[in-house]
């Protein structure tokens, strides 16, 4: 299970991107070799690698998959290779894998083993980069590859989190939820928040969990705040805040309108 | 002199409309349309929930049976605005109602 300081290096890592530029965060053991690297494009996640993470994009493909054989996928990538093409997107180009597959696989694989490279006790350094051409597509916010990586811990919890949060998120409407026990704040789940910023996030998680808990002796289910044309519901279920966000006209009526008609499932 | 019976009467099912001073805890004026048990209680508890600077102006919380509105006046922050109501389908009026009062207040001050 994930330890609550593996979270927060993520989260730190995450933060040490530049924003919008390119490059590496690679990890160097003193004796010169590479423990792994986090590859980002434009203030996007690529890709992570580490030697500590045994599965391949192969792998994950396969099992994600089922009508894609190793065989298969060895040949395209044997192909790739040679040919100087891009695996992932000459794999839906023909027809072996979708591109929904495509992205949960790579987002699987970069979180699984970012997980892995944040438990080296080597430091990091930045490497700029032009570009690697990722497809923006195939590319990941930090908010992504946080909620990501935040799953390895729970993902049962992360599952259902993020099917309760796809149940309630609306057209203009962004949600993250969040595991109350847990002290990093980290999303479990998101939908929508790829583009905000993780301490934001964090931060609103913080606030709700302060008002419910002030709030408990007054047995409030669900708390309501309007900032600067944002407006933010939240509530628990079980071991779980949700956070919803709407932001433009009539936002917090909408969402009062919303939150208020919603049933909330007894512990 | 603040016009808490008016917003109180306008509330649909108000039980309460009081202004608190967050920095001391204290209510500095309330007007109870219903006195039940839990006034003093969620009163304080409106007070602790809107003591920290860091809580936005304006906030609804919402329980199995009341509604709890919290408008923060930006010519003095330690002065909230709590307007309690019964739970019912008329949260929206009763939102935009104090919304109003509160705006209308801000603007008077």
């Amino acid at each position: 299970m994930m330890s609550p300081s593996a979270e927060l290096e993520v989260l730190h890592v995450l933060e040490r991107m530049p924003p919008d530029a390119s490059g590496a965060l690679v990890r160097e053991r003193p004796d010169g070799t590479m423990a792994g690297a986090l590859l980002i494009e434009r203030g996007r996640v690529c890709w992570a690698m580490s030697e500590r993470y045994p599965l391949r994009l192969t792998d994950i493909l396969v099992a994600e998959q089922d009508t894609l054989s190793l065989h298969q996928i060895n040949e395209v990538f044997a192909m790739c290779r040679r040919d100087h093409m891009p695996l992932g997107e000459t794999l839906v180009a023909r027809g072996l894998v979708s591109l929904p597959v495509l992205h949960r696989a790579l987002l699987r694989h970069t979180c699984e083993a970012l997980d892995c490279l944040v438990r080296e006790d080597v430091p990091w350094s930045w490497i700029e980069h032009s570009g690697y051409g990722y497809h923006p597509m195939l590319t990941f916010s930090p908010a992504e590859v946080l909620a990501g990586v935040r799953a390895i811990a729970s993902p049962t919890l992360a599952a259902r989190a993020l099917t309760r949060l796809r149940s309630l998120v609306r057209d203009g409407q962004r949600g993250f939820a969040v595991e109350r026990s847990s002290s990093s704040k980290a999303p479990l789940a998101q939908v929508g928040c790829e583009g905000v910023d993780l301490v934001a996030l964090a931060d609103l998680a913080i606030q709700a969990e302060e008002v419910m808990a002030v709030a408990a002796t007054i047995d409030i289910e669900i708390s309501l705040a309007e900032l600067a044309g944002l407006a933010c519901a939240s509530w628990a279920e079980d071991n779980v805040l949700f956070v919803l966000l709407c932001d433009g006209e009539l936002a917090f009526n909408r969402l009062l309108a919303q939150v208020a008609a919603m049933k909330i499932p007894l512990p | 002199m603040t016009r808490l019976p008016e917003i109180a009467s306008a509330v649909p099912d108000c039980v309460v409309a009081a202004w608190v001073d967050t920095r001391t805890g204290a209510v500095r004026e309330q007007h109870v349309v219903q006195d039940e048990a839990f006034v003093a209680q969620a009163l304080e508890a409106a007070t602790e929930v809107m003591r920290s600077r860091e809580r936005p102006p304006r906030m609804v919380l919402l329980s199995a049976r009341h509604v709890y509105m919290f408008h923060r006046m930006i010519s003095d922050p330690h002065r909230v605005l709590v307007v309690i109501c019964a739970r019912s389908a008329n949260i929206g009026l009763a939102v935009a109602l104090v919304r109003s009062f509160a705006a209308a207040e801000a603007a008077a001050a």
